[in-house]
């Protein structure tokens, strides 16, 4: 019942994740396991739309910021949007909003993406 | 008045969907409101999570129970765990979780915890863990029709 579902499309370079459902305990090593394999396989920008998530947990943070810190070993750039409801409120009371790329758009999320990384 | 539901699970964080999927149940069947429901679920899965993965070292299976109990004006869970004894609710957390990458395990889920619930409360008795954490909420209905 609401399990998490991955999606994803392309617009130009960009990977677009699209996630749905619940991030937790239970299904956030998948999140994890899909960035890590398409990091490997060398995809250099990625979007992880979080528009349709119903909500995160600490497992999930830790996915995505493991994602993060992989993505910048490999010198690709992993971004974040469309942040609603309960999920910014998770981000803003773990005071993770810093800590990630974050955009409200894919729309804007694509722009910067499209940019050269800066170092 | 109140409604409890009693689950016992395995310590296998596939069994923390058990309780989940018990409580949205009973989310339905009693009315709790969305919001509340939302920050029960994330505080559900990071203590229950928590105790599997910290209580036994001894890499073998494990009962534990988890109980919920619907009042008419909030929403109790309760977890009973005779693992080793660790005081949640007293652990040392992150200053800043941002910045905390080399905080001890748990740290950012023991944060949340203590944000999304109103009462959180930790006891040691007979050899058992007894975690509480409590959440107010306007129960929409039932409550008391259903007591058993």
């Amino acid at each position: 019942m609401n399990a998490l579902s991955i999606g994803q499309t392309r617009a130009g370079g960009v990977c677009i994740v699209t996630l749905s459902g619940r991030i937790d305990s239970t299904s956030a090593s998948d999140v994890m396991a899909e960035l890590t394999r398409l990091l490997s396989s060398g995809e250099k920008s990625i979007l992880v739309d979080l528009g349709a998530v119903l909500y995160l947990t600490s497992a999930a943070f830790r996915a995505l910021l493991v994602a993060t810190n992989e993505a910048e070993r490999k010198a690709a750039k992993l971004a974040l949007c469309n942040l609603a409801g309960h999920v910014r409120e998770l981000f803003e009371m773990g005071g993770l909003l810093d800590v990630f790329a974050i955009h409200n758009s894919r729309e804007e999320a694509l722009k910067h993406l499209a940019e050269p990384r800066t170092p | 008045m109140a409604h409890v539901v009693d689950v016992r699970i395995r310590n296998d964080i596939s069994d923390i969907g058990i309780v989940r999927d018990t409580l949205d149940k009973l989310a339905r069947e009693f009315r709790i409101p969305v919001h509340a429901l939302t920050q029960l679920q994330v505080a559900l899965d990071e203590v229950v999570s928590n105790v599997i993965k910290y209580s036994w070292d001894d890499g073998g299976q494990h009962e534990f129970l988890v109980r919920i109990t619907v009042r008419p004006d909030r929403v109790d869970l309760e977890i009973f765990d005779d693992g080793r004894e660790f005081d949640p609710v007293t652990a040392l957390l992150p200053n800043h979780p941002a910045e905390g990458r080399q905080t001890r395990p748990g740290g950012l889920g023991i944060h949340f915890i203590k944000k999304l619930v109103d009462r959180f409360t930790y006891e040691r008795i007979e050899g058992r863990n007894h975690t509480t954490l409590s959440k107010r909420c306007e129960v929409g209905a039932g409550v008391q029709r259903s007591e058993k």
